[in-house]
């Protein structure tokens, strides 16, 4: 049965009310006394097979007869209006089919309605001018040379401390915080700054598009389906039923596919007209200039505390280079410094600010690994100033609960400091020290982040003559192991292996509405409402099982009654329970880092790490593992290399290849350890498990950075940690007295 | 990448010749892994594409009359995994094993190698008309200049990007071309000019002059560095090579300077003395004493030097004992963390 009422949901850290239809999940959670013979244990992924052997279909795969290939035409300038688009020559070009321009073009309202699909004003270097469908796709490109636009150029705001507002600032207060702050006999200030940084997933963003009469089918590398599908019947003014998206293995996304992008209507509009599937994909240069980014921000924040280091007040306030349009508003960046510890004069403040750069997005823990990095650099140095250790000042500013006034459903914190400082040998942090010019240090950060999950998730459960069964879900596998661990999941209720079942996903003309595939909530959505669907059809098997008892042979086995009732199959349906009323459900972690400093020449080298979590149950410790693992790595190169670099002059980009803009490689990583604080969160989920997919992000910059500050004695400011940066804080340490 | 003609002539004469005869332009081909990503960029758009692959004998690795001789196909993965090369020119060695990936390795050839066009961004973008390209800025100058050039720049100021050219330079290494003159045979410093002499380019050569063979005397004492920000798939922020050869000391340094790099004040500064610990120091900060950063590279003196000192030190075999004085440093600029 479902009802409506009023609820508070945070996804990707930003709190929201909404309006909630529930519909109740009776399945028993999953707690520590659950025997549990599938889940819970490691499973090798079930499409591993197919990935590593290329059989795998990603949107980058499909081809289909007569296929059109798509390229778009970008502005090289960061502020201009579009004079003139003249597409005659490209057209005349043999093998172009079809070329989109303002002028043509349905004015499809976009960002928000800040713009349209193609329009007069270009904003950024990178905004989409106009389009090209031709029979291959160097023609395509060949065609993109013979457009001529006329540009009245602009001069383009690029610095975000002089640029205009970008929406309203978001404000947070408990208490007062600057006269607890100002009061205080210890006061820590500063100001941080944290670089835009490029998701750059392996497969870019992309979309290939058919129509069949007035039906459109839609290949897309999203991380939500139905939102694409939302999106794409708006804009192309469509209804839902005669739009099917389709994204069956897809090649990462972290945040940059989110939502529905111009190159999937261009595809669909491009197929439209020339009666022909059209294909859009992104180039690693479009991927790196127009397909989002984690924002820039310039923090300045203030502790105060207490002689003992507890902590007084908190200001925080972060200004946010949302870039040229960004409709999302900032980021949540002062998450962390409203929610890690015990205080209770609390003020954050975001304030989104335009400049005439490419739009940002969410990017993998949005808004908290850039707070994070600065908080806990910050707490550092409270530690210091009160002659503490780190780890001593989180524990006496350790809340039990989310210091706004919830309650949580567990909070496994203290255990990832305790577990993580036993593995790195935190005692030998006052130790460690200069051997000629190596400087070696030890950090180590906190992290929290919103993960229980949300409705609304549905599934269904079909049961074959064989005992085999289907899963059919919306929801996607993004590479998490989605797909493994649903399987884990139906299998478990179903007493079955994990290898007997079949997940379907990937398909909104296949499963029903599943959440996006974002902010940590696959698994702790779409998994209970697997379990609940694989749960009644068990129940009806139970139930068949009475009805089929025969006087002497008894009650019949599950595999029997498949057996028996043949295609007359049992089909199991199930939806995400609400969420506990007035409790939270976080995942929680706790980073360390050693490194060892070429005081010479400033170069960084993590030479341990060590990564505990605590997010309820563990459904698969594999693919877990590799999350960590993802996150981890993806948090060193934003510690140490990442950053998008643009042309002071133009705003052009101009590191937009792997090449330069710095991905860390398989010889730049230390062995990563990865543990996980054990036992589930039973009030959280049916299965006891909460969200991991952005946990292992949050707090490796700033473990590292801490470990470097450490090192050298000296503040870091700023990341990258590049070695310009390092040998400054060096000279800066030597300095200090 | 605009369409072209592919060619692949059997000698390195024809090739020459084929080179000369383009009527819309021609460049030489060798792995390809510099000169496609200039054809896809439209940096570079010859109506002709001349491989060097069927010329028979430009692969090999060997030792003639006390030099290694290595074919200008010859992959730098083979030049990296050479015995000969590991055991008589170890700098050369070093050099190769630190470029690119093993793919890039494993296609990229030492001729293309030392031919091979800057990585400059603004270079590399179509939408930067550079004095590189023919246009009238160098963009660097007021844009950002972090892996530019802090050495010999001006009006350009790239850093040529090859490693091999380093160890060589250091190696004292000569290089033997064919054009329409023939064949001649000149020291490898002298294939590279400063962009000051013509900033469109950065080796001698003419347009058809093709790089047969490249000539290396064997069993100097020799070393290489490379200073980069990831181990792997990155080009050198500083890198140098330091031969200890009967001749004397011979220097190099990249990462630097639109050519690689010699210094004579280095090599001056070390003498025909034993290196020292104080000798190797005092050659580092003199071979930087000349250098001239732009905006957003001064961090790269201190740490070129600390790459020179600890090259010299590993040529010579004399253990390191840390810097000096406390490292040189770049001038302390005020940073938006040090507002309050
Ligand atoms: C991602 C990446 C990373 C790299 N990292 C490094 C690095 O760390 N260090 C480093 O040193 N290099 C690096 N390189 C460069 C790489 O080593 C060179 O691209 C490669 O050696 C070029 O060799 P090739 O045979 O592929 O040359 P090609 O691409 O075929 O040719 C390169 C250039 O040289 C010319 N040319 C080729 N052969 C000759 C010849 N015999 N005579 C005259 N001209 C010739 C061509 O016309 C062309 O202009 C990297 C390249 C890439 C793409």
């Amino acid at each position: 049965m479902k009802r409506v009422r009023r609820s508070q949901v945070e996804i990707e850290g930003k709190l929201r009310e909404r309006t909630e239809v529930v519909e109740e999940d009776p399945s028993p959670p999953w707690d520590d006394r659950a025997r549990l013979r599938v889940a819970g244990r490691p499973h090798p992924r079930l499409d591993g097979r197919a990935k590593a052997s290329g059989a795998a279909i990603y949107t980058q795969d499909v081809g289909l007869p007569g296929m059109l290939h798509a390229r778009i035409l970008r502005s090289p300038h960061a502020c201009a209006r579009v004079l003139s688009v003249d597409a005659s020559a490209a057209l005349a070009l043999d093998g172009v089919r079809a070329v989109l321009t303002q002028e043509n073009a349905a004015a499809i309202p976009w960002y928000g309605g800040t713009t349209r699909l193609l329009e007069r004003t270009v904003r950024y270097a990178g905004d989409e001018v106009a389009v090209v469908a031709a029979e291959d796709e160097e023609t395509a490109e060949d065609a993109l040379h013979l457009i001529r636009v006329r540009y009245a150029r602009r001069r383009p705001v690029l610095d975000p401390g002089t640029a205009p507002r970008g929406g309203k600032p978001s404000v947070y207060t408990r208490g007062n915080a600057r006269k607890a702050v100002s009061g205080a006999p210890v006061v820590v200030a500063g100001s941080y700054r944290t670089p835009a940084a490029l998701h750059q997933a392996f497969e870019t963003h992309g979309s290939v598009a058919r129509w069949e009469g007035e039906h459109l089918t839609v290949w897309d590398s999203t991380q939500h389906i139905f939102g694409v599908r939302k999106e794409l019947a708006a804009a192309l003014g469509l209804p839902l039923h005669r739009v099917r998206v389709i994204s069956t293995f897809m090649g990462g996304g972290f945040g940059a596919k989110n939502e529905c992008g111009k190159y999937t209507v261009f595809a669909a509009l491009l197929a439209r007209r020339t009666g022909r599937p059209v294909r859009c994909l992104l180039t690693r240069a479009e991927e790196s200039l127009a397909a989002g980014c984690r924002h820039a921000t310039v923090q300045t924040l203030r502790l105060g505390a207490r002689r003992d280091g507890r902590l007084l007040g908190i200001e925080h306030r972060s200004l946010c280079d949302v870039g040229a349009y960004g409709t999302d508003g900032p980021m949540p960046v002062g998450g962390p410094a409203r929610t890690l510890y015990r205080c209770a004069a609390v003020r954050t403040e975001e304030v989104p600010v335009r400049t005439n750069t490419g739009p940002h997005t969410a990017f993998r823990a949005p808004g908290y690994v850039e707070g994070t990095f600065a908080l806990e650099r910050a707490m550092d140095r409270v530690a210091e100033a009160c002659g503490l250790d780190p780890l001593e000042v989180r524990l006496r500013n350790y809340s039990p609960g989310d210091p706004r006034g919830f309650r949580y459903t567990r909070k496994g914190l203290r255990e990832c400091y305790r577990i993580g400082a036993a593995r790195i040998g935190w005692r030998r942090r006052a130790r460690l020290g200069r051997r000629g010019t190596s400087l070696r240090g030890l950090g180590l950060a906190s992290q929290v982040w919103p993960a229980g999950g949300a409705p609304p998730s549905h599934a269904v459960v079909k049961v074959n003559p064989d005992a085999t069964a289907e899963v059919l879900i919306g929801t996607q596998d993004i590479g998490t192991g989605t797909r493994t661990v649903l399987a884990q999941i139906a299998a478990e209720e179903l007493s079955l292996r994990a290898r007997d079942v079949t997940v379907l996903l990937g398909d909104t003309g296949a499963g029903p509405y599943s959440l996006l595939s974002a902010g940590s909530l696959t698994t702790a959505s779409a998994g209970p409402a697997v379990r609940a669907a694989a749960r009644d059809a068990r129940q009806q098997l139970e139930e068949l099982a009475t009805g089929l008892a025969r006087g002497k042979g008894g009650r019949p086995g599950p595999r029997e009654v498949c057996r028996e009732i043949g295609d007359a199959m049992v089909i199991g349906r199930g939806a995400r329970g609400p969420n506990p009323e007035g409790l939270k459900a976080c995942s929680f972690g706790a980073h360390f880092a050693e490194v060892e400093v070429d005081a010479e020449t400033g170069e960084v080298r993590i030479v341990r790490y060590v990564a505990v979590h605590e997010v309820g149950r563990v459904v698969n410790p594999l693919t877990a593992s590799s999350q960590v693992e993802g996150g981890v790595l993806m948090g060193i190169g934003f510690a140490l290399l990442e950053r998008r670099i643009e042309d002071p002059a133009t705003g052009r980009g101009i590191a937009v290849d792997l090449l330069d803009y710095k991905l860390p490689t398989a010889l730049d990583l230390p062995p990563i350890e990865v543990l996980f604080v054990p036992g589930a969160d039973p009030r959280a989920t049916t299965i006891g498990a909460k969200g991991l997919g952005e946990p292992p992000i949050i707090a490796a910059p700033a473990a590292i950075a801490n470990a470097v500050a450490h090192a050298v004695g000296a503040d870091l400011p700023e990341l990258p940690l590049t070695p310009d940066r390092v040998l400054e804080a060096i000279a800066r340490g030597r300095r200090a007295p | 990448m605009r369409a072209f003609e592919y060619l692949s002539p059997k000698t390195l004469e024809a090739a020459s010749a084929a080179v000369r005869t383009a009527p819309e332009g021609a460049r030489i081909i060798a792995g390809g892994q510099d000169l496609l990503g200039e054809l896809k960029e439209r940096i570079a758009t010859p109506g002709r594409v001349v491989s060097l692959k069927a010329v028979p004998g430009l692969r090999g690795i060997r030792e003639e009359s006390g030099s290694l001789r290595i074919g200008a196909l010859a992959t730098v993965q083979e030049v990296a995994e050479s015995p000969l090369v590991r055991e008589k020119a170890p700098a050369l060695a070093e050099a190769a094993t630190s470029v690119g990936t093993p793919q890039i390795r494993a296609l990229g050839t030492v001729g293309g190698n030392l031919c091979q066009r800057p990585r400059c961004w603004y270079y590399r973008l179509a939408d930067f008309p550079c004095l590189k390209k023919g246009g009238g800025t160098c963009f660097a100058v007021e844009g950002d200049s972090r892996y530019h050039a802090i050495l010999g720049g001006g009006p350009c100021h790239i850093v040529h990007p090859s490693d091999l050219a380093v160890a060589l330079v250091a190696l004292d290494a000569s290089v033997e071309v064919v054009g329409a003159k023939g064949r001649r045979t000149i020291p490898i410093a002298d294939l590279y000019a400063l962009p000051a002499v013509d900033a469109s380019r950065e080796t001698t050569l003419a347009p058809d002059e093709i790089v047969a063979e490249v000539s290396v005397p064997a069993g100097a004492r020799s070393a290489f560095r490379k200073f980069r920000e990831k181990l792997s798939l990155d080009f050198a922020v500083v890198a140098a090579a330091v031969a200890l050869g009967p001749k004397g000391p011979r220097v190099a340094l990249g990462g630097v300077a639109p050519v690689p790099w010699r210094s004579r004040e280095a090599e001056a500064a070390l003498g025909a003395k034993p290196v020292t610990a104080e000798s190797a120091a005092a050659a580092a900060t003199a071979a930087l004493a000349p250098a001239k950063p732009l905006k957003n590279n001064r961090y790269k003196v201190p740490l070129a030097c600390a790459v020179l000192r600890r090259t010299i030190l590993a040529a010579a075999g004399v253990a390191d004992p840390g810097p000096p004085a406390p490292p040189a440093t770049p001038a302390p600029t005020k940073k938006a963390g040090e507002d309050f």
